[in-house]
């Protein structure tokens, strides 16, 4: 069996339906209606020990629910989860010794208490031995910097100090599978790098990965499979390269030219091919659909006009694919 | 259960531990509360004044169930602190983390902090007790004494039981203050007077109801062998059933929460 298994995972929430105002208000105290809201309508997702999966979608398409409904926080409406055999929202404890979690809009850390107040609190609820927590300790802070952080009371803390105190808590205990959420949001370039080289490093190690993001570098450094969701429903599951191949169909030509030829004389030799002047007359860009063109008909196509000199081809980037999912451009 | 205490005695020495770096603010709430204790025992001497007993209770009678309501009510900012930061933590959603960890999640609310007034209120209150065993009239045996520290014991578990009750609605009630809880303990302080001075429908409520009779008024009145002495006695039976309440309260309430965002 997976590690992670879940079948027609739903969430429903009920939201009070109330007209604008405080007439609106009153009149919802007497008159209760609700709407219902499907976060996750219906997902099966499973995760097999050591993957490292990115959970992707636009703002409000569920996943942060599916990672509380994984982690046991919320109850789900329907469907079923086992997470290395235990549902997570009734054998909660069993549950909890799996994993580690982390908010990234969030702290886990106790407000007003120093960092190592907060990891030995965590130390005793995970009945870690003396020494178990010494070499975790350690080898937490040789990738995140942890010695200069743990006298510091956590509400004293910068963005980037936190989140590195906040990944040695979500990982103190050595979790099986651990889920992030959003692990590098609002934090600068050189924190970021180094928080997805830790990341890299824990899925060396065999810890099993999910994370949501919208950082798309994210995806690109740590993970192998990409999961999209949409309105609550799963829209593509599988390798990174398969998405690739079947979402980025639109594929780049940078020509150089042997003399100025101009884009509207290429373009009638290549129907349904958008054909665009570069930066000077001897350069042109054309994009095309790599399922009615294959780059060498593009290339013959404009070797029967011009000679070329020089070419390169863009690597399809998940960036792009990405981004249209969210427009909705793919589900047309 | 041990591994729960632990857990609790750990987090509350932490907070302990954060609290006492500000020494200011500690000796600030440390005399707030007693301050709070000498305004009470001010309002009683001023009755006390006018009249030689209320209801045939004596003045160092008032004065020692006064003291006992206070002292109990020392130790819900001492013990139980975390409980008031229930209904802010559930609007923001910030349960999520502790329903991850491997502890209950009652434990990890109730002892997320710690009130330093407590103690003021544990200082006046103890001493408002003692004073007032010491100019009352009170028959002592092994027995007595044995039974008097149960009925204790039974009082400050209905109160911290009320506390967590009263919290726990705001899995229902929403928003991000205490409103409810605040009622339904500041209501309680009606306890701190003899019982016998309200009217019946008072009297029924606070024993039947919401049992803050048993907090202060019905133990003091066993001590002091008043008018049914015996219903004192009760007071373990209500505080076993305000704490089978208040978890199941608290449970279904947490299988309620939706936390925030989605």
């Amino acid at each position: 069996m997976s590690l992670v298994e879940a079948r027609g995972l739903t969430k429903i929430f009920r939201r009070p339906e109330k007209d604008p105002g405080l007439r609106g208000s009153l009149k919802h105290l007497v008159q209760r209606r609700f709407k219902e809201f499907r976060a996750v309508d219906g997902i099966d997702l499973s995760i097999e020990a050591g993957e490292s999966v990115a959970y992707v979608g636009p703002n409000g398409a569920g996943k942060s629910t599916t990672i509380k409904l994984l982690t046991g926080i919320l109850v789900p409406t329907a469907g079923t989860v086992r997470v290395a055999g235990a549902e997570p929202h009734t054998d909660r404890m069993v549950n909890a010794r799996n994993i580690g979690v982390l908010f990234g809009q969030r702290t886990q850390l106790w407000w007003d208490l120093p960092v190592r107040e907060s990891l030995g609190l965590l130390r005793d609820m995970y009945d870690l031995s003396p020494a178990f927590y010494k070499q975790r300790l350690e080898r937490l802070d040789d990738v995140l910097g942890l010695a200069d952080l743990l006298p510091v009371v956590a509400r004293k803390l910068s963005l980037g100090q936190r989140m590195r105190a906040d990944l040695a808590a979500a990982l103190l205990h050595a979790p099986k599978i651990v889920y992030l959420d959003e692990p590098t949001i609002g934090l600068d370039i050189s924190v970021k790098d180094r928080v997805r080289q830790f990341l890299r490093e824990l899925r060396e190690d065999g810890t099993t990965l999910m994370l949501t993001t919208h950082d798309l570098g994210d995806i690109e450094d740590v993970c192998e499979r990409i999961v999209i969701i949409d309105e609550g429903r799963k829209i593509f599951d599988g390798p990174l390269a398969q998405m690739k191949d079947r979402f980025a169909r639109v594929r780049r030509m940078h020509l150089q030219l042997a003399e100025p030829t101009p884009a509207e004389k290429l373009a009638e030799r290549l129907p349904d091919v958008e054909v665009v002047a570069g930066a000077s007359p001897t350069e042109v860009t054309v994009t095309f659909d790599r399922f009615t063109h294959t780059a060498g008909q593009v290339i013959a196509a404009v070797l029967d006009v011009v000679e070329v000199g020089e070419l390169h081809l863009d690597e399809p980037a998940i960036e792009d694919v990405v981004r249209k999912v969210y427009a909705g451009e793919l589900l047309r | 259960m041990r591994r729960t205490l632990r857990i609790y005695r750990r987090s509350l020495g932490a907070h302990l531990r954060a609290v006492l770096e500000y020494e200011a603010d500690f000796w600030i709430l440390v005399v707030a509360g007693l301050l709070f204790q000498v305004l009470n025992l001010i309002f009683l001497s001023a009755v006390f004044s006018h009249v030689p007993a209320l209801n045939g209770w004596s003045f160092p009678e008032a004065v020692l169930l006064a003291g006992t309501y206070g002292f109990i009510n020392g130790l819900g900012p001492l013990f139980f602190e975390g409980t008031w930061r229930l209904a802010g933590k559930i609007n923001h959603g910030e349960l999520d983390y502790p329903l991850t960890r491997p502890a209950p999640v009652l434990v990890q609310v109730v002892s997320a902090g710690i009130g330093m007034h407590g103690i003021g209120d544990l200082i006046g209150g103890g001493a408002m007790i003692g004073w007032g065993l010491a100019n009352s009239d009170i028959y002592w045996s092994p027995l007595r004494i044995g039974g008097a520290l149960v009925l204790l014991a039974g009082s400050a578990t209905i109160l911290l039981s009320l506390i967590v009750l009263g919290n726990a609605a705001s899995f229902w009630v929403g928003g991000n203050h205490p409103v409810f809880a605040m009622t339904l303990i500041r209501t309680g302080d009606m306890a701190k007077y003899p019982l016998s001075i309200y009217g019946v429908a008072v009297r029924a409520a606070f024993t039947v109801l919401v049992p803050y009779a048993f907090i202060s008024f019905f133990p003091a009145s066993w001590l002091l062998g008043k008018e049914s002495a015996w219903i004192g006695l009760l007071t373990p039976v209500v505080a076993v059933y305000c704490v089978y309440l208040a978890r199941l309260v608290f449970r279904r309430g947490l299988r309620r929460y939706d936390s925030a965002g989605h």
